[in-house]
């Protein structure tokens, strides 16, 4: 297999670049999953850095994989182990430490020893009541609730981020699987032609025509309640796929058709190649056009269909940050709390936005017609 | 889970099952309110019943004398002389004489009612509660101010010495809405139809067998007597039915279910559904029979007050609030937080300008029980110490303050509610990490992993599954989460549909439940169905212990019971018995003080809010006596004794286009708070 950029490869690649509003939002985008990537550096609620009488410990890693196979902090970092008997309600501080009343304290005193929050300095899973933060409080630069907090207390900026990490992979997983089954398919039909083509071309179009979302809804609900929270994101991102692979197989076998007639593939079955190495060697780097041009709304669809899935309630597990959950609470409290649906409507906005620019551009960049290449 | 019912809304909490029982009706004899009172009549003679004088079809009277010990008829002079009759008369009036007859309600209900039937498939709906609880009349009342009764359908009764027997005597005014007297043989048949195979409801049929009812006597016209198994101090109520219309019905057959779907059974009670008034899929209105014949008695007089109550149908909520918003529907609860503090604040445009009035009402009830059940049959959770350090380890307290706004007072013992049923003596175990460590120590639970978490020597962690049905309280259940991590415990949420979480619980299948059950207003706590052995194991009886009174291993677990602590405990066992066999009130206070004591001690079950009030909002011209409602009620609705100033109304709508306001009124009824 021989990947190597052909010179129309980059002058697409050229093509994209000089599309300035898809190419910077690509950058963006791209930046910001990967940022998130690492985001308990940034959107979290354990210190970086603690200095504590003269050593130094890093909490944040701790709990981060891979970090945490490597760094194995030797004990359990405990109220007591920074020197706190109780905590702020007067019960023994046995638990884990609060950091941020921790600094406090510590900035308090004029203490040497100090403490490095992350920027956001709250968990997506925790309230800050001990701040006396309240739930559904409004933003809030003094206790760092840039964007307010939820029902349980919890801060929305942290979820939100979190809900893009979630929502950006969830949809790249999608992406990926969705390309994977339809590519495959839509290769073995186009190359093969006849019955293969015949059967299974009906086969898609029946499948096509089952209802995708209540379809989803219907198997969400009867996932047994004993299911853990990971395999019922995972078995969600699976029945989503099982039902929105057949539209791309048609563009597939489409293209698959078109170059399979070319000269090229009739030399290398001549030079006794098989339609394995065919299809993977020759056909699909040759196809390959077709699937980046739907590559951008792909992910869209999955970013869209899973946050109304939430927002339905069968989508993500309750718990996980999600838009969609985020959206249901916005218009729960519409009228009172603006700014909950506000940031999660510009969120969503932002990058459905991005993502749509990125897609005209790689549309603008792969259009044949611009780089016809038939005499 | 039958008289003690699954709560599915918090703000209206739904459908005891109640002392009135069941039935359910058709139309063409019911239609047409025309003042069908036949006043002739009234005041007919007492006369004697036998069996040809009975107005029952054959096949019906075939059914009563193949159980001639259960059915019986017998002459006036086999009453029993020197029975102490009593027909409330020294209760208090509790509806306000400045009530006004007239005017239409306007109410909401989340559904279609999928059957106008009062038992059977589907019929337990929160419509039911228009039709039947609110609105039915038994033969006797519970007086919601004191632990007595008022007459209903009985102008008078008496309990027979061995407390297992009550007469009653008809009120001979009582007619159905159709026009229909009351007759003694209407309370015969109340038994043929809920022991019918075809009314579909098994739950019914055992209910009304021969198990807990032993006999009902015809004596005359106006004259029954019931008897109950055994006797009990509030025998009457425990025997306390509804007639069911026989002249309506005449038989059941395998029609009945088809045939009576959407017809409305003719009541004794003050609101009847009339077909024309059945709006598919918009709204039922129920209309004020006309010239009711309960109307100026003593204890109805000024009650069911609105000449008409409309029940649309809407499905969304915040929809259902707005529409109150506009005034289209005169009152929304407010019992949640987030109604009372952010969607309808003391300075909302409608409170401040006092078109909308707010009002918190302490009620004296047996509070449903929102707890945390410890499912005691599981690994860890068997051991006594590990549950006392969860209950230690729940913190409670933070929840209420933070989440509820500090407006609900926290649960103390498995039967809160019962006056001096309750034993005020057992106070809940609080949170304290200190408390919580202490207790898992004693389980060998003393060192914490790098996470925080508790394990014991085998490196074996302290970590459970909370499921439950309620996805509105997943925040509280977070607070619980992050506050149990610091006494070393990990909780995993598992969140699910409501018939899922106590589906769950049913079969027993569930580490730590949490979930609320709600219980009817009685005079003394129930502890077989939730605690008692037989209703967590399939073996019966002692059989499931070995000599030292521990339980044998590799027992069946029984789902589909109470008993979602799955506590099974030879001494608990043991009161249980004697309690449910003690008849006497004295006794009873006694072993339920002792069972309560006994139960704190096992700690299967962490008791976690009670909620000693209600909040509703609603238009001004909407009004309450003074008191605003009575002791017992569980809801602003249930004992209609608010009435509707149609006046009132126009001003109001007048004045609000206007921009002219009222003054404000948010107003606190703590007169029963304890």
């Amino acid at each position: 297999m021989n990947w190597k950029l052909n010179p129309l490869t980059i002058r697409k690649l050229k093509r994209f670049q000089s599309v300035k509003r898809g190419y910077w939002s690509f950058l963006l985008l791209a930046g910001a999953l990967f940022v998130s990537l690492f985001g308990e550096l940034l959107v979290n609620d354990q210190a970086l850095i603690v200095r504590y009488n003269g050593r130094t410990y890093f909490p944040v890693f701790a709990s981060m994989y891979p970090v945490k196979w490597i760094y194995k902090p030797s004990e359990f970092r405990s109220g007591i182990f920074f020197g706190e008997q109780t905590d702020a309600d007067g019960q023994k501080y046995t638990g884990e430490v609060h950091y941020r009343s921790l600094q406090a304290k510590w900035e308090k005193e004029k203490s040497a020893n100090w403490i490095l929050m992350p920027p956001i300095p709250h968990s997506p899973d925790l309230s800050n009541f001990k701040a006396g933060v309240k739930i559904l409080a409004a933003p809030s630069w003094e206790h760092r609730h840039f964007l307010g907090t939820d029902k349980a207390g919890r801060d929305i900026a942290a979820r939100l981020f979190y809900g893009f990490r979630i929502v950006m992979l969830f949809a790249l997983g999608f992406t990926m699987l969705v390309f994977l089954i339809s590519s495959a398919l839509g290769c073995l039909m186009g190359y093969f032609g006849g019955w293969t083509d015949l059967l299974g071309l009906r086969v898609v179009e029946i499948w096509a025509n089952i209802p995708f979302l209540y379809m989803v809804m219907i198997m969400v609900s009867v996932v047994p309640a004993k299911v853990g929270m990971m395999t019922r994101i995972l078995l969600l991102l699976v029945i989503m796929v099982l039902f929105s692979w057949t539209s791309m197989t048609y563009y597939m076998r489409a293209s698959t058709y078109k170059e399979k007639a070319r000269d090229y593939v009739s030399a290398a079955q001549l030079l006794g190649a098989g339609p394995i190495r065919i299809i993977f060697a020759h056909l699909l780097p040759n196809t390959v056009s077709t699937l980046v041009t739907f590559l951008p709304f792909t992910v869209a669809v999955a970013i869209s269909s899973v946050t109304a899935l939430d927002f339905l309630n069968f989508g993500l597990p309750e718990g996980t940050p999600s838009w969609g959950h985020q959206l249901r609470l916005g218009q729960e409290f519409i009228k009172e709390k603006p700014w909950i649906i506000g940031s999660a409507l510009t969120a969503i906005f932002l990058v459905l936005t991005m993502v749509t620019f990125i897609g005209e551009a790689v549309r603008e960049a792969f259009d044949p017609k611009k780089f016809s290449t038939y005499e | 889970m039958k008289s003690i019912q699954k709560i599915m809304q918090s703000s209206a909490l739904m459908l005891a099952a109640a002392v009135v029982s069941v039935g359910c009706g058709k139309s063409d004899k019911s239609g047409g309110g025309n003042g069908r009172a036949k006043a002739k009549q009234r005041n007919e003679p007492v006369t004697e019943v036998t069996w040809t004088t009975l107005p029952s079809v054959e096949e019906v009277k075939e059914f009563y004398r193949a159980d001639a010990d259960f059915f019986a008829i017998k002459a006036t002079t086999d009453i029993p002389k020197g029975l102490k009759w009593e027909d409330g008369s020294n209760e208090p009036v509790f509806s306000s004489p400045n009530a006004k007859r007239g005017g239409t309600m306007n109410v909401h209900t989340g559904d279609w009612p999928r059957t106008l039937c009062f038992v059977g498939p589907d019929a337990s709906g929160s419509f039911r509660r228009h039709i039947l609880d609110n609105n039915a009349l038994g033969l006797v009342d519970n007086h919601p101010e004191s632990d007595g009764y008022y007459p209903a359908i009985a102008k008078r009764w008496a309990v027979s010495e061995d407390k297992r027997t009550v007469f009653f005597e008809l009120d001979p005014d009582a007619r159905f809405s159709d026009g229909e007297p009351v007759r003694v043989s209407d309370f015969f048949f109340h038994f043929y139809f809920m022991r019918s195979k075809h009314i579909k409801a098994p739950w019914y049929n055992d209910h009304y067998d021969n198990e807990k009812f032993k006999n009902i006597t015809i004596y005359n016209s106006r004259t029954l007597s019931l008897t109950y198994y055994k006797a009990k101090p509030d025998v009457v109520h425990k025997v306390n039915i509804r007639p069911v219309p026989e002249h309506h019905y005449e038989e059941i057959d395998e029609g009945y279910l088809k045939e009576y779907k959407f017809t409305f059974e003719p009541t004794a009670g003050p609101y009847e559904v009339r077909k024309e008034n059945i709006k598919d899929g918009v709204s039922i209105t129920l209309t004020r029979v006309a010239d009711w014949w309960a109307s100026d008695k003593k204890f109805y007089r000024n009650r069911f007050n609105p000449d008409k109550i409309r029940v649309t149908v809407v499905r969304e909520p915040a929809k259902v609030f707005e529409l109150f918003r506009k005034g289209e529907l005169d009152w929304h609860g407010l019992s949640l937080p987030e109604y009372w503090y952010e969607k309808l604040p003391h300075d909302a445009p409608e409170v401040a300008g006092g078109y909308i009035h707010k009002v918190q009402f302490y009620n004296d009830i047996p509070r449903p029980t929102w707890a945390l059940r410890i499912n005691c049959s599981k690994p860890l959770l068997d051991n006594k110490h590990i549950r006392h350090g969860l209950h230690h380890a729940m913190n409670w307290e933070l929840v209420n303050k933070e989440i509820f706004h500090g407006d609900f007072e926290r649960m103390q013992t498995v039967a809160d509610g019962y006056g001096g049923r309750s034993n005020d003596n057992v106070k809940v175990r609080e949170f304290s990490v200190e408390k919580a460590e202490a207790a898992f120590a004693k389980a060998g639970f003393n060192e914490r992993g790098t996470d925080g978490i508790l394990k014991n020597a085998e490196g074996k962690r302290l970590s459970f599954t909370v499921s439950t049905g309620y996805k509105r309280f997943t925040s509280l259940l977070t607070v619980l989460k992050q506050e149990a991590k610091k006494a070393g415990v990990e909780l995993n949420l598992e969140i699910l549909e409501l018939t899922a979480g106590w589906k769950k619980a049913d079969e027993k299948n569930h580490e730590i439940v949490f979930g609320g059950l709600n219980n009817s207003v009685e005079l003394y706590p129930r502890f077989w169905e939730p605690y008692h052995s037989d209703n967590a194991y399939k073996e019966e009886g002692d059989t499931k212990y070995n000599a030292d009174g521990t339980l044998k291993v590799s027992l069946n677990l029984k789902p589909n019971t109470n008993n979602a602590t799955v506590t099974a405990d030879r001494e608990i066992d043991a009161l249980i018995k004697k309690y449910r066999e003690a008849s006497d009130l004295g006794e009873i206070t006694q072993l339920s003080h002792q069972l309560i004591e006994k139960l704190h001690d096992h700690a299967g079950f962490i008791p976690a809010w009670s909620k000693p009030w209600y909040r509703v909002g609603y238009w001004r011209w909407v009004k309450w006596p003074e008191t605003f409602n009575v002791k017992q009620s569980r809801d602003w609705e249930e004992f209609h004794v608010h009435w509707i100033d149609s006046a009132d109304k126009k001003v109001t709508l007048d004045a609000k286009k206007g921009g002219k306001t009222f003054q404000k009124v948010v107003k606190v009824h703590a007169q029963y708070r304890k």
